[in-house]
């Protein structure tokens, strides 16, 4: 990852939802971007320039905007009408973003699409985040990973955040190895970062 | 084993390539059913040997071509459905009249501070005529104030009547029941006509009242007897020991009444009849 001093940027075409430049790169903003955050408070799974992504719940394109300043390229996946019309504005300057109108729920609908993935980022507000990674899980590569963004309060707002994370952990762990689980305070409630590698 | 992908189809003795125009391989995206049983991913250079494009770079740069096409056909779909529009109508009714209310209020305050001796007690002032005396008597900023104050209730009018209207033909049975207004209301908070027809009757009974739901959910409190349906008349009008029963039965028939609107699309008379009926039995008290 790319830091200047603290503040962590990313290389690329700068203007895209009117975020701050410094010394030519895009500033990162952890407040926005929970992957930012992520990073911000020393997570350790660093994009790299060969890297294929899948992004699950890409919305407006702001994050995955980002994450292709970084990666060769980011299948961006998103439901809505209204956000994918954003989504396409950035996928047209940004000839790294392949912009996916589809249901995360329902990989079937996308994969004549798809090729292998060495990541799989998901950021959805569902009720069953876990189901819908691992329908996922057969575009990833052995040995590749998954950032789920668990929001736990979309899981169950009467459960305790921390009994959601450790039930949403042990269900992941019937495929993956959980690397990492990683808090997203100060920057986002409730929000937790699970990193898995693909046992394949 | 036989892969469909979008660009061609691909299995043992080799690939067949779809070709490269994106208008014609989206039209054939749309047909691909894929089992997920059988699939692998693609392997980008499968493509290449077939044809497709020449490098990673081209490959990629079709593909995009051909997902942003789907997209857009898939976005203009999905705006086609008349509720889409009738949706921000609502809301920006809503945020019309929490702006209206807001700078009624400020202007108030603000005209009571020029003159010492004024009060609203006692004279049944309610803010509209309270505009009406502003606008006489103040001049400047608070006069232009007021003055906008009484155009924007102008829009909110007309755009009201619009919205009545247009709830009319997208919710022709939920608008039969409770009114184009309310019906407009419920959709807004379902968040569209397909999500409001697949809520049970139960949900629709306390849309609106989110916070006491989740208040009741959590602990202790009693639950909300209804949201946005107490603002039909029949709901508000009811007398206390029976107000839950008739949001009750109320809601039970909306949420048939927007299964019928989102499946049919039609007013169902019969269905109306029978409906009012039953409510107006649940009004009466035992």
């Amino acid at each position: 990852m790319i830091w200047i001093g603290d503040v962590l940027v990313s290389p690329g075409e700068g203007g895209v939802y009117g975020e701050r430049m410094l010394e030519g790169y895009r500033v990162w903003d952890p407040r926005r971007s929970k992957l930012a955050a992520y990073y911000l408070l020393g997570g350790g799974l660093d994009l790299a320039p060969d890297m294929r992504v899948l992004y699950l719940g890409a919305a407006n394109g702001t994050t995955a905007s980002h994450v292709a300043d970084y990666v060769d390229v980011v299948y961006s996946v998103e439901f809505a009408p209204r956000p994918v019309q954003d989504l396409l504005e950035i996928a047209r300057r940004r000839k790294n973003i392949v912009p996916i109108m589809a249901d995360a729920n329902r990989p079937d609908e996308y994969a004549p699409f798809m090729e292998w993935v060495d990541l799989i980022y998901q950021d959805v507000a569902q009720p069953n985040q876990v189901e819908i990674a691992e329908k996922n899980l057969i575009f990833l590569k052995p040995g590749g990973h998954l950032i789920l963004m668990l929001k736990t309060r979309s899981v169950d707002v009467r459960r305790d955040p921390a009994d959601v994370a450790a039930g949403a952990r042990s269900e992941l762990e019937r495929h993956l190895d959980v690397v990492e689980v990683r808090w997203l305070e100060p920057y986002h409630q409730d929000h937790a970062a699970i990193v898995c590698t693909h046992r394949g | 084993m036989l892969q469909r992908y979008w660009f061609g189809d691909v299995d043992e003795q080799g690939c067949r390539g779809a070709g490269t125009d994106p208008a014609a391989l989206a039209e054939r995206a749309t047909t691909l059913r894929t089992g997920m049983e059988a699939y692998t991913p693609i392997d980008w250079e499968t493509a290449r040997n077939c044809g497709v494009a020449r490098d990673r770079e081209g490959y990629i740069n079709l593909l995009r071509a051909v997902c942003t096409r789907l997209a857009r056909e898939k976005i203009a779909v999905a705006y086609q459905a008349g509720d889409v529009e009738l949706l921000q109508m609502v809301r920006t009714l809503d945020e019309l009249d929490n702006v209206i209310n807001l700078l009624s209020e400020r202007a108030a305050e603000w005209h009571q501070v020029t003159n010492p001796s004024f009060s609203r007690k006692y004279r049944r002032l309610p803010a509209r005529k309270m505009l009406d005396i502003i606008r006489r008597e103040a001049r400047g900023g608070l006069s232009d104030v007021a003055d906008e104050i009484n155009r924007l209730t102008g829009v909110r009018g007309r755009l009201m009547r619009e919205v009545s209207a247009r709830a009319d033909e997208v919710m022709p049975n939920v608008s039969a029941l409770i009114g184009g207004l309310v019906a407009a209301r419920l959709l807004s908070r379902a968040g569209g006509l397909s999500a409001l027809a697949r809520m049970p009757g139960s949900t629709i009974q306390v849309l609106g009242s989110e916070r006491a739901l989740f208040s009741h959910l959590r602990g202790g409190t009693p639950p909300p007897k209804h949201g946005i349906i107490f603002q039909h008349r029949r709901v508000h009008n009811a007398p206390r020991e029976v107000r839950g029963r008739v949001a009750r039965v109320l809601s039970a028939k909306i949420a048939i009444a927007a299964r019928l609107d989102y499946f049919r699309g039609v007013l169902v008379p019969e269905f109306i009849d029978d409906a009012q009926r039953r409510i107006d039995e649940a009004g009466v008290a035992a």
